[in-house]
């Protein structure tokens, strides 16, 4: 059996629960305005560009670009004790949405600003899976 | 363009006539009122006046004030002033310039005379951490995005993708604050340092190392301010507020140049509209210090150099006391005291006064203070000018 999961987990509620649950799915999705068409994050009830409530969660490709990449030496967080050194990568999404993720699959310290990266789900509970990058596949 | 030219209006009509600032680093058996109380007693004393003059009161509640907002509460009630104008107000390491510029709005607009800012945080000995999360209900916390540090690393990693600063030029700054806090004898660290100990000094979150980062410190910081016809009277040669201005990226992932602070240029363009004032104007500046990109990032804002130059700016002791631009005077957050910034203005108002000793800029006569604050979001800065 699994030690008890003591990392930070998302407060769930209505607004949030359907991108979480597509996390589940293996689909990484965002709120689409219904009004402008802006598609947002972080998830918020109402369109930051329009003020529209009216949104629909559309799914994404999954790929992105690393827009800016740091490593973590210094525990924060007790729960991160083993994980250091760790990478975290601010994510250019192609449809453009920037979001907080870490690639992984590689040494933290050899991501680079520009790479090319793609979505994957690491189910970190039964309950929780969280979306984050590894390099692209070459075309 | 009318509000400009009303703001304009108010270029050297509100002064600093008061600084005060308690012993800093650790301070055993200090509380953050406490500490707030040291530096108002001071700052009373430095400007020649009696409690009863101060009728505005405007705090920054400390990390380790339990009262959080209510802070002007327990200040007002500590020190036993009830206020005509006050206030608490948490923008982060932009709070304190804040507050000055809301005090002169106050005084101009004669809502009150002479206001006290004041602030006391026990954030040493209260062991806080500065290891907040962004991102409300989906923490970034989630992934492990954690700390001030961290903001300001993701500004670091990418300026140093697309410019090519290097962490030996992020040494440079670390170098020149505690080169100036060598010669600050109120200053915690103070034994100089080499970029070589800059580059072996532990990783913290690359591309940071330990001294690429600010301190964490016991303290307090009082600044009075008046307007400049009730300023003549009193115990100081006044610095006058001649320029000042405030921006803020409300909007922090939504906003695709929110990792380069962009509003800290829009803070210092009206400043510098207010002051009708310019960077060769400028003599020396207090750039605020959270992390040493941040004030390669601030002399690109301000015009000391174009987008991209700030790593370079900073080689050959360009910011240090004696180079083109003295930066940080007394040491800066990175090695005189983490006083989120209020310290800053301290030192700017004792240059215009010309009181610091070995580390006087002679003749100065224009010093720029910046500030900035919470996860990259808000940024002030002030433009002040000796009388």
């Amino acid at each position: 059996m699994t030690e008890a999961y003591t990392k930070p987990v998302p407060t769930l509620d209505d607004l949030n629960r359907p991108f979480w649950d597509g996390c589940r799915k293996g689909e990484l999705r965002l709120q689409k305005c219904c009004s402008c068409g802006h598609v947002r994050y972080p998830i918020a009830a109402y369109c930051p560009e329009c003020l529209s409530e009216e949104a629909e969660w559309t799914p994404l490709s999954g790929c992105g670009t690393v827009f800016s990449t740091i490593v973590f030496h210094q525990v924060y967080h007790p729960a991160f004790k083993n994980d250091v050194p760790y990478n975290v990568s601010l994510i250019q999404l192609d449809e453009g949405p920037r979001m907080f993720s870490n690639v992984v699959g590689v040494p933290p310290g050899s991501v680079k600003v520009g790479e090319r990266v793609e979505v994957l789900f690491d189910a970190v509970t039964d309950e929780l899976t969280l979306p984050r990058f590894r390099l692209a596949a070459r075309p | 363009m009318a509000l400009a030219s009303e703001i304009r209006s108010l270029r050297n009509r509100v002064a600093i006539v008061g600084v005060g600032a308690s012993p800093q680093g650790t301070v055993p058996g200090s509380t953050s009122l406490s500490l707030a109380v040291t530096a108002f007693k001071r700052a009373l004393d430095d400007a020649g006046l009696k409690k009863h003059d101060i009728d505005g009161l405007l705090t920054m509640p400390g990390t380790t004030s339990p009262e959080r907002s209510d802070n002007y509460l327990r200040l007002g009630e500590t020190l036993g002033i009830d206020a005509k104008f006050t206030g608490s107000m948490t923008m982060g390491g932009s709070t304190a310039g804040a507050l000055i510029q809301q005090a002169a709005l106050a005084i101009d607009s004669g809502m009150a005379t002479t206001v006290a800012c004041v602030m006391g945080d026990a954030a040493k000995s209260g062991n806080f951490r500065f290891a907040m999360a962004g991102g409300w209900s989906d923490s970034w916390g989630i992934w492990g995005m954690f700390s001030a540090a961290a903001n300001s690393a993701i500004s670091a990693s990418r300026h140093m993708a697309l410019y090519g600063t290097t962490s030996r030029q992020l040494g440079e700054v670390a170098v020149a604050c505690r080169r100036h806090a060598s010669l600050n004898p109120d200053a915690v660290m103070r034994k100089p340092i080499t970029i070589e100990d800059h580059q072996k000094s532990r990783l913290v979150v690359e591309p940071f190392r330990l001294l690429d980062c600010c301190l964490i410190s016991d303290g307090g910081a009082c600044i009075i301010v008046t307007s400049a016809e009730r300023a003549k009277d009193l115990k100081q040669k006044p610095v006058m507020l001649t320029g000042f201005g405030q921006a803020c990226s409300g909007r922090t992932l939504e906003r695709e140049d929110w990792w380069y602070v962009p509003h800290q240029k829009e803070a210092l363009e009206r400043a510098y509209a207010m002051a009708g004032l310019g960077p060769r104007d400028v003599d020396l500046a207090q750039l605020y210090d959270n992390f040493t990109i941040s004030v390669i990032l601030w002399l690109e804002h301000a015009g000391f150099c174009k987008i991209g130059e700030g790593g370079s700016f900073v080689e050959n002791g360009r910011i240090q006391l004696g180079g083109e631009l003295p930066v940080n005077t007394a040491g800066g957050n990175l090695s005189e005291s983490y006083m989120e910034g209020w310290l800053h203005i301290v030192e700017g108002v004792r240059q215009m006064r010309g009181e610091c000793g070995p580390r006087q800029v002679p003749g100065a006569r224009v010093c720029l203070v910046t500030g900035r604050g919470m996860k990259l979001n808000t940024a002030n800065a002030l433009l002040l000018t000796a009388a």
